[in-house]
């Protein structure tokens, strides 16, 4: 591990992904800094660059070695000496992030009990009524910090502390599509069915993923999220659409 | 040219060498388990290295020729017949229409590759033919091949493939009685596998390091999202407690779960994980990790990342040999 500038550290995770680490604790300030730097990378690119992955605190490029290596105008005998050299060019402290407010997008959830399976248990647990969860739920806006887990699902950050509430005891099998949950601190959107421990109090009916698009992920890290309540109805019409 | 499958084995998937472009998205690699036995199928049969190939775990694997063909089967020892008749795998066959092509089993190993003149006609999603099971898209239909479903090649013949045909071409089955096996581009060792330190390997208690490199791990199970090894605990620092904030990981990442077991990470792996990370599988070695059975021992030895990289870029160059020395061998 390589201390790039002061607090920056640069190691490498495989011979063909580097890491760049800003922070030790989760910041909107550090998502900020990420995702500026994100952009940066993407929009002037190093030879053999295929990724840049970015995370609560760090992120990570990942490339083709023999690519990089071929280039002869970065400067260095091993990838990282040639990618510290690349990112010292581009100067990442003085990188001002204060423009890079995302887009707050709108995902329409499905809040009744059809699709709000833990929504009974979770009113009795919080000493909450139903539309008191709702209401905090769909009120605050989210920040996405990354998309990881499976494809295109977002680490949400937050929710409300009065909404906090464990994983269920017994993980179910399959978690529909769409299905929006709660799990500690965090809530979140499935993008796929999967198995999980989450509680579930919702669905949208909106696609989070489709591969047949050039960008597949519908969120990205450093957007920001509302939950828009929808009835059942406007449920069906949009999942008809979608 | 198409082949219509008999026995569709346990998980027979299309790959190529994956999609590392949308890993900010979520979507992991995939790709083949085994680069080195994939690359050598394709070049047998005259592809780039890169084209689609059917992956098969272990066997019981059987297809009908619905047109000529012409293929190649990279795997280790296994028991091969087409139309009933032991036939030598490593190197590239003509099978005439008609013909029925059985993997039994795979002695040593688990995956094997069938490559096929021109790859696999599939379409590419998000850059990559390969199949991703868990978010069903890629490959055929995103799902594993089953019995009666059809599969084209793809009619783009390249020069060599043309020339490979046109020379083995006929009524029969007739292969080269040359071969190249993979343990050529592997380790000589099977039971020793290199790894870099991992970034968290200071979480570590230093007597469970010491154990990390000299006791044996053994494959549980494991499939292609990760491998479980069984062997030693790894007992953490009590300074190291907390979770790790969730960061990028890849295959060939050694990770380390709440109870000290071992996650060895493989080609569908997860793009982030939150579990600390003792060490990683170097490139050239993957391919053995790959191939190992449930029961199956290995013993890690610590190298620099110089060296891992040296060997990267030297197999590299060892495939570059080969295409051209396959090459030539075609146009002799």
């Amino acid at each position: 591990m390589a201390l790039l500038f002061n607090d920056i550290k640069i190691y490498q995770i495989s011979e063909n992904a580097i890491s760049i680490e800003f922070a030790q604790d989760i910041s909107e300030e550090t998502l900020k800094i990420i995702t500026k730097i994100n952009q940066f990378i993407k929009q002037n690119p190093f030879s053999g660059l295929q990724s840049v992955i970015p995370a609560y605190t760090t992120l990570t490029l990942y490339f083709n070695l023999v690519e990089l290596m071929n280039d002869a105008g970065l400067k260095g005998q091993t990838s990282i000496e040639k990618i510290s050299g690349y990112l010292k060019s581009i100067n990442l402290e003085t990188k001002d992030a204060k423009k890079t407010a995302g887009k707050l997008i709108q995902i329409p959830v499905c809040y009744d009990v059809k699709f709000g399976l833990d929504l009974e248990e979770l009113s009795s647990f919080y000493q909450l009524k139903k539309e008191e969860i709702i209401q905090l739920h769909s009120s605050a806006v989210y920040t996405v910090y990354m998309i990881g887990f499976v494809p295109g699902f977002p680490y949400l950050g937050g929710l409300s502390q009065k909404l906090m509430a464990p994983r269920k005891q017994n993980p179910r099998k399959t978690i529909p599509k769409g299905a929006v949950g709660i799990a500690g601190m965090q809530t979140g959107i499935y993008p796929l069915e999967t198995p999980g421990g989450w509680q579930i109090i919702g669905r949208t009916p909106i696609k989070l993923f489709d591969a047949s698009k050039a960008q597949p992920s519908l969120l990205k890290a450093g957007d920001k999220i509302k939950f828009e309540p929808i009835s059942i109805s406007e449920f069906e019409r949009m999942e008809k659409k979608s | 040219m198409s082949i219509k499958i008999i026995k569709p084995g346990i998980f027979t998937t299309i790959q190529d060498l994956g999609r590392a472009n949308f890993l900010d998205h979520a979507v992991p690699i995939s790709g083949v388990m085994d680069k080195v036995s994939a690359r050598i199928a394709n070049l047998l049969v005259g592809n780039t290295e890169d084209a689609a190939l059917l992956e098969i775990v272990d066997g019981n694997f059987e297809f009908i020729v619905q047109e000529n063909l012409l293929i190649a089967l990279v795997s280790g020892p296994a028991d091969f017949k087409i139309n009933n008749q032991e036939t030598p795998i490593n190197r590239p066959i003509f099978v005439p229409n008609g013909a029925v092509i059985q993997l039994i089993n795979n002695r040593n190993g688990r995956y094997s590759y069938l490559a096929v003149a021109g790859g696999w006609d599939v379409p590419e999603v998000l850059g990559s033919k390969s199949t991703f099971v868990t978010a069903a898209f890629g490959g055929y239909h995103g799902r594993l091949l089953q019995k009666d479903d059809v599969l084209f090649s793809t009619c783009r013949l390249s020069k060599q493939n043309q020339i490979l045909v046109e020379k083995l071409k006929g009524e029969t089955v007739n292969y080269v009685k040359w071969s190249i096996p993979a343990i050529q581009f592997l380790s000589s060792s099977k039971s020793v596998v290199r790894v870099i330190l991992g970034t968290e390997i200071d979480w570590f208690e230093d007597l469970a390091i010491a154990d990390f490199f000299t006791n044996s791990y053994q494959l549980s199970q494991g499939n292609r999202m990760g491998y479980h090894l069984e062997g030693s605990k790894i007992i953490r620092k009590k300074a190291h407690q907390s979770e790790l904030l969730s960061t990028a990981v890849v295959p060939g990442t050694i990770q380390v779960t709440g109870d000290g077991s071992l996650i060895l990470l493989m080609a569908d792996c997860q793009t982030t994980g939150g579990y600390p990370r003792i060490a990683k599988v170097a490139e050239v070695d993957l391919p053995i990790c790959a191939q190992l059975k449930p029961g199956n021992a290995i013993h890690f030895e610590v190298f620099s990342l110089k060296e891992a990289e040296k060997l990267y870029l030297e197999l590299e160059k060892d495939f570059q040999k080969l295409a051209t020395a396959i090459q030539f061998k075609i146009e002799l």
